[in-house]
C-alpha cells in the first residue's frame, strides 16, 4: 500500500497537481455538486430556524446600533467605523485573492512572478514581490471606493431600506415550518376519557411524541456530522492535491480510539442539547420557567368533563416534587394535567428536562468561555515565561501568585458584585460576567501547570535551530512550543471545565452567579439537595450525573485528541513500520 | 580524501577570509541573583576561516567550543570582541539585518533527534527556513525541499514522514538539509557525527565534504574526536577552557604539535602499531571550572611541561616533590571554590566534622612523605596554617607567590611556530624552551619538544 503510494508520489513529483481547487472541482464536479446539494437539503430542513436566528441577531444588533446613532455625537464615529471595516474587509479580500493566485502557481496573470520563484533563486523570488506594489495601490483605491459607497448608503438611508426588505423576507422565511419545530411533532395535548390524545402529533401519546422529536432532532444532527465527514472523505479522494497528509493519521487514530469516541458521543449529545434546547424539552423554558403565568395550555378536566385552559404557573403549583409521595412527579411520568415529564419535575413544579436542556446552553457557554479564556491566558503566559525567562517570568510569577494568594471565593464574590451593574454583568443573565471572572481568577492555576512543561520545551534544540534561521518568536512559540503544550492544555482544561460548572453552581447557590429563573445545572443540584434522600431524588441526582457525564466526556475527548495528535502514538501499530523507513542511511 | 591533501599543500591560496573572529568573548551570566562569577565559555579567541576551507575546533568537553560555534551563528550573544562575516561585524546586527544575515550562516546540531521537532513532518522541518524568509511561493518551496532531500541522499517521498521514522544518520541528513535550505555559505557543524553510529559517521562526513565541494561551503567543524578532525579539516584549532591554545594546518598540527596541551591530547590517541615509539604525556586531573579559570596560562594546573620557578637557594625540586605540591595546591583550589554553607563554616570553626577533611590532615597525607628545602617547607606550613584558620584563598595566594612560576603569573601570548601555525605557551620563549627539567624520568619523551 504505502509502497504504491510512494511510487505514485515519486512519479508525480515533477508534475505535481498544480491546478487550483476551483480547477480541480471543475474537472470533476459530480461529488462537489452532490455534496453541496446534500448540504442545501440539510439547511432547507431548518431554513425557518436559521432565518429566525438571523432575524433575532439582526434585530439585536439593530437596536444596539440604532441606540448608538441616536446619540448624535457618536454617529460620526459609527460611520467612520463602518468605512474602516469596509476598507479592511476589501483589502483582506484582495490579499486573499492575491494569495490564492500565488498558490495556484500557474495562474494566468501571475505567471511571470511564480515562474521566477520556481526557478529556485532567493534573490529572484525577492524581486518577484516587487510587482505586487501596484496591486497594493489597487487595493487601497478599491477599498476607498467601497468605504465611500458604504458611507453614502448610510447617509441617504439606503441601509434602512435594505434592512426593511431583508427583515420582511427573513420574517416570511422564519415562519416556514421546519423539521424539528415543536409544532411539527407536538407533544402537548390532552387525553379524553376514551383514551385518545388530542393535539399531539398523529394522536400519539405525549411521551412517544416527545421521544420521536428527540430522535428526529438527534438524527438530524447526526446527519450533519456524517455529511461533513463524507465531505472530508470526498475531498480526500477527489480533490486533495496530495494523497496523504499527517492530518489523515490524526483522523485515523481518532477512529481507533474508543475512549475518545465515548467522549465524542457525550460531547455531541451535550452540544446538540445546547443547540436545540428550545425544541428538545417537552415544553419551553419561556413557558415553564421565565413566564409561567403568561403562558397557558389546555387540559381535559375530569370534574367538569371539558377542556379547560390554565396558566402554566397555576398548573405547576400542583405538580411540585417536594419529597413525599403525594407531591412528587418522578422521571418518565405524567402529571395530573397530562403533561409528560421525562426527568420528573422540580420543587416548583416546572419540568426538570426542560430546565436541563435550557441549562445546557448556559453551562456550555459559561464553561467553554471561561475555560477557553483562562486556557488562552495561561498558555500565552506560559509560552512567554518559558521563552523569555528572566524578568518576564518573574513578573508573571508574581502576578499569578498574587491572584492565587487572594482567597478565590472572596475574589469571585467581590468581582461579581462589583461588576454586576456594568454592561458586562447584563450579558446573558450575568453568565458572561461569571465566565470572565472565573477566567481571570482561574488562569494562574492553569498557567502553573503549563509553565513547567513549557520551560522544558523551551530548552529543546529545535528551538535553537529555528532561532538560527531567523524564525520569528511568535512562530517559534506557535509551531515549536505550543504543540507540545496542547496535550497538557486539553487535559487540564477538561478537568477545569468540571470545576467551572461546579463553581457556577456554587455561586448560584449563594445567589451570586446565575439568578433565579435562569436554568443552570448547578442550581438544579442545589434546589434538590434537600430531597436527595426522598422520593424526589431525581432533582439533584439527574443533573449531578449529567454534570459528571459531561465533564468525563470532555476529559475523554481531550485524552483522545491528545493521543491522536501525537505522531509517536502510532508507532507500534503502524501496519508497515519497516516499510516506513527509507532504506539506507 | 586525496582532494583534502591537495588543499593542505597550498592553504594560503584558498581565498580570502570569510569569517574573522577577533578577541571573541562569550560569558554566561551567573544564575545567582547577586554576585557570582560569569562562566567564561569563550575567553578571547581570535582566528579566521577562509572561504571554502574546513576549520576544525577540538577540545575536551566544557572547553567552550560549542559556545564558540553558537556565538558565530548568533545563537549566543558575544560579550566582547567581533565576528566579521564578509567584512560585516555580525555581533552588532539586530532586527531585520540580523534575520537577513542568518541566511548566510547555519548550524548543524550534534544530536539530530533533539534538533528536529518531532511533531513536524520532514517536509515541514526543511521548509520552515524557507517560510521564515518568505522564499518563493508554496509550490516552489515544496520543490526546493524535494531537491534538498535528494541533495542529502534522502528521497522526495520522505516529505510526509516524521523524524522518528528515521535512523540517526537519516535524521542528521534532515538536519543538514534544513541548514542548507537557505543556501548559506558558512556552516557551523557542532559535533555532527558524535551522536551517530561509527558505521554511519563516515557516510555523513563524506556527505558533508561532497556538499562542500558541490556548494562551495565553508565549514567550522567542532569535534572532540581527533580522528574525525584529522580526516576532514584543512586547519585545526585546539581549545582549552575558553582559549585557543594552538591553531595550525591539520597535518602539521597532528604530526608536529607545538602546544603541550595538544601534545597531551594527541598522546591519548592509541596507536595502531604496538611497536611504534610511544610518547606518553599524560593529562592529569580534570579541567578547572571555567567560572574560575587559573591565573596566567589556563592549562597551568594540568600542564606536564609547566615551567617551574627557581626556588630560593637555587634548589631544584624533583618531579615527585613538585607533584606532591601540585596535588596539595589542587586540593586547596577545589576547597576554595567549593560552595561552603554557613552551617559548614560554623561546624568547621567549632571543630565538628564537616564533609571536608581538615586541611592539616590533607597536608600530612600529601606532603608528609616528601621532604622539601627549608624555604619551600616554610611556605607550605604557612599555607597549611592559613588554610586551617579557614582562609583558604590567602593560603593559595601564599603558595602561588612562593611556588608559582611564570605559567601562573602571565598569560602566554601567541607565538608563530610555523607557516600559519601558532600556539600559546611560555615554552616558546627562548628562556624556557628547554623542557628537560620537568621531563627527566619520563619514559621516552625525549624528542617530544624538539620542534619548539
Amino acid at each position: 500500500m504505502t509502497g504504491e503510494r510512494d511510487q505514485h508520489r515519486n512519479a508525480g513529483r515533477r508534475h505535481l497537481d498544480e491546478r487550483s481547487l476551483r480547477e480541480r472541482v471543475t474537472a470533476n464536479p459530480r461529488p462537489a455538486i452532490l455534496w453541496i446539494a446534500g448540504l442545501l437539503a440539510l439547511l432547507a430542513l431548518e431554513l425557518g430556524t436559521i432565518a429566525g436566528v438571523t432575524l433575532e441577531a439582526g434585530s439585536w444588533i439593530g437596536t444596539r446600533t440604532t441606540g448608538l446613532w441616536e446619540r448624535g455625537g457618536l454617529s460620526r464615529v459609527a460611520l467612520l467605523a463602518v468605512a474602516l471595516v469596509g476598507l479592511v474587509g476589501a483589502s483582506g479580500r484582495l490579499s486573499a485573492i492575491d494569495r490564492f493566485r500565488v498558490t495556484a502557481g500557474a495562474g494566468v496573470d501571475a505567471e511571470g512572478d511564480s515562474n521566477a520563484a520556481v526557478d529556485a533563486d532567493t534573490s529572484e523570488s525577492n524581486e518577484s514581490r516587487v510587482p505586487n506594489t501596484p496591486r497594493a495601490v489597487d487595493t487601497a483605491v478599491i477599498a476607498a471606493l467601497v468605504g465611500t459607497v458604504v458611507v453614502l448608503a448610510i447617509w441617504v438611508g439606503a441601509a434602512g431600506l435594505v434592512r426593511t426588505v431583508g427583515q420582511g423576507t427573513l420574517t416570511w422565511i422564519a415562519d416556514l415550518p421546519t423539521l424539528t419545530a415543536r409544532e411539527v411533532i407536538s407533544n402537548e395535548g390532552y387525553q379524553t376519557p376514551d383514551g385518545t390524545w388530542h393535539g399531539t402529533f398523529l394522536g400519539l401519546s405525549p411521551a412517544v411524541a416527545w421521544a420521536l422529536r428527540v430522535v428526529v432532532i438527534y438524527a438530524y444532527a447526526l446527519l450533519w456530522v456524517g455529511w461533513v465527514f463524507v465531505g472530508y472523505r470526498w475531498f480526500r479522494t477527489h480533490y486533495r492535491r496530495v494523497e496523504w497528509t499527517p492530518r489523515d493519521d490524526v483522523v485515523d487514530r481518532l477512529r481507533r480510539h474508543r475512549w475518545a469516541q465515548f467522549g465524542m458521543v457525550v460531547v455531541f449529545v451535550f452540544l446538540v442539547m445546547a443547540l436545540f434546547a428550545p425544541v428538545l424539552g417537552p415544553t419551553t423554558a419561556e413557558a415553564d420557567l421565565y413566564g409561567p403565568y403568561s403562558h397557558t395550555f389546555e387540559y381535559y378536566d375530569q370534574g367538569s368533563g371539558s377542556v379547560e385552559e390554565l396558566t402554566v404557573g397555576e398548573a405547576n403549583l400542583e405538580t411540585r416534587s417536594v419529597g413525599y409521595e403525594a407531591e412528587n412527579v418522578g422521571p418518565m411520568s405524567y402529571d395530573e394535567y397530562d403533561r409528560f415529564h421525562p426527568f420528573g419535575t422540580m420543587p416548583d413544579g416546572s419540568d426538570l428536562f426542560t430546565f436541563l436542556v435550557a441549562g445546557a446552553r448556559i453551562s456550555l457557554v459559561i464553561g467553554l468561555l471561561s475555560v477557553g479564556l483562562s486556557g488562552a491566558l495561561a498558555t500565552v503566559f506560559a509560552l512567554i515565561s518559558a521563552y523569555y525567562r528572566g524578568l518576564a517570568d518573574l513578573v508573571l510569577v508574581v502576578t499569578g501568585d498574587t491572584v492565587m494568594g487572594v482567597p478565590r471565593l472572596l475574589l469571585l464574590i467581590l468581582l461579581t458584585v462589583l461588576l454586576a451593574d456594568t454592561w458586562l454583568g447584563g450579558l446573558y443573565d450575568g453568565g458572561i460576567l461569571l465566565a470572565v471572572v472565573l477566567a481571570v481568577t482561574g488562569w494562574p492555576y492553569l498557567w502553573r501547570s503549563f509553565r513547567g512543561p513549557a520551560l522544558q520545551i523551551a530548552e529543546a534544540e529545535w528551538i535553537d535551530a529555528a532561532r538560527g534561521f531567523g524564525q520569528s518568536t511568535t512562530v517559534i512559540m506557535r509551531t515549536h512550543m505550543l504543540p507540545y503544550l496542547v496535550g497538557y492544555l486539553l487535559i487540564y482544561c477538561s478537568m477545569v471545565l468540571g470545576g467551572v460548572i461546579l463553581a457556577v453552581a456554587g455561586l448560584s447557590f449563594l445567589g451570586l452567579g446565575i439568578t433565579a429563573p435562569t436554568p443552570e445545572w448547578g442550581r438544579a443540584v442545589n434546589l434538590g439537595q434537600d430531597y436527595i434522600a426522598t422520593t424526589s431524588w431525581h432533582i439533584s441526582l439527574i443533573p449531578g450525573l449529567m454534570i459528571t457525564l459531561v465533564v468525563t466526556g470532555f476529559n475523554a475527548l481531550g485524552d483522545g485528541v491528545r493521543d491522536a495528535i501525537d505522531p509517536k502514538a502510532d508507532d507500534s501499530s503502524s501496519d508497515n513500520a519497516s516499510n516506513a523507513r527509507g532504506g539506507g542511511v | 580524501m586525496s582532494e583534502r591533501a591537495a588543499r593542505v599543500e597550498q592553504p594560503d591560496e584558498r581565498g580570502d577570509p570569510l569569517v574573522v573572529v577577533d578577541e571573541l568573548r562569550s560569558y554566561y551570566e551567573s544564575e545567582r541573583l547577586l554576585g557570582g562569577k560569569p562562566v567564561k565559555a569563550v575567553d578571547g579567541v581570535s582566528f579566521e576561516i577562509r572561504r571554502g576551507e574546513t576549520l576544525g575546533i577540538v577540545g575536551e568537553s566544557g572547553c567552550g567550543k560549542t559556545t564558540l560555534g553558537r556565538t558565530l551563528v548568533r545563537l549566543e550573544e558575544a560579550t566582547d570582541g567581533t565576528v566579521r562575516y564578509d567584512g560585516t561585524d555580525v555581533t552588532t546586527l539586530s532586527g531585520t539585518e540580523l534575520k537577513r544575515w542568518r541566511k548566510n550562516a547555519q548550524l548543524v546540531f550534534q544530536d539530530p533527534t533533539a534538533s528536529l521537532n518531532e511533531r513536524q513532518t520532514v517536509g515541514a522541518v526543511i521548509r520552515e527556513p524557507l517560510e521564515a524568509h518568505s522564499w518563493g511561493d508554496p509550490h516552489s518551496r515544496r520543490e526546493r525541499v524535494y531537491d534538498l532531500l535528494e541533495l542529502v541522499g534522502l528521497a522526495p517521498e520522505h516529505y510526509y514522514r516524521y523524524p522518528h521514522q528515521f535512523s540517526g544518520g537519516q535524521k542528521q541528513r534532515i538536519g543538514i538539509a534544513r541548514a542548507l535550505a537557505l543556501e548559506p555559505d558558512f556552516l557551523v557543524l557542532d559535533e555532527p557525527v558524535s551522536a551517530l553510529d561509527v558505521s554511519v559517521q563516515a557516510k555523513i562526513l563524506n556527505l558533508l565534504s561532497d556538499l562542500q565541494a558541490e556548494l562551495d561551503l565553508t565549514y567550522l567543524l567542532i569535534a572532540h574526536d581527533l580522528s574525525v578532525v584529522r580526516h576532514v579539516c584543512d586547519r585545526v584549532g585546539v581549545m582549552y577552557l575558553g582559549k585557543l591554545m594552538e591553531l595550525g594546518p591539520s597535518e602539521e598540527l597532528f604530526s608536529d604539535p607545538a602546544n603541550p596541551y595538544t601534545q597531551s591530547l594527541l598522546s591519548a590517541i592509541p596507536k595502531p602499531d604496538p611497536s611504534a615509539p610511544f610518547q606518553r604525556l599524560p593529562l592529569r586531573g580534570t579541567p578547572p571550572s571555567p567560572r574560575d579559570p587559573p591565573s596566567g596560562c589556563v592549562f597551568s594546573t594540568r600542564c606536564p611541561l609547566k615551567i617551574r620557578p627557581d626556588i630560593e637557594g637555587n634548589h631544584d625540586l624533583s618531579r615527585a616533590q613538585w607533584e606532591a605540591i601540585d596535588r596539595f595546591r589542587e586540593v586547596l583550589r577545589e576547597r576554595d571554590l567549593a560552595d561552603v554553607t554557613f552551617v559548614e563554616r560554623l561546624r568547621e570553626r567549632l571543630g565538628l566534622s564537616t564533609r571536608f577533611t581538615p586541611i592539616p590532615t590533607v597536608a600530612e597525607e600529601l606532603l608528609g612523605d616528601v621532604s622539601f628545602p627549608d624555604s619551600v617547607e616554610a611556605a607550605l606550613s604557612r599555607a597549611v596554617d592559613r588554610a586551617a584558620e579557614g582562609e583558604v584563598s590567602a593560603a593559595r595566594a601564599e603558595l602561588a607567590d612562593a611556588l608559582g612560576g611564570v605559567c601562573e603569573r602571565e598569560q602566554p601570548v601567541r607565538h608563530d611556530v610555523g607557516e600559519g601555525h601558532s600556539s600559546r605557551c611560555h615554552r616558546h620563549l627562548e628562556a624556557y624552551a628547554d623542557a628537560d627539567d620537568v621531563l627527566e624520568g619520563e619514559d621516552g619523551v625525549g624528542g617530544v619538544l624538539e620542534g619548539l
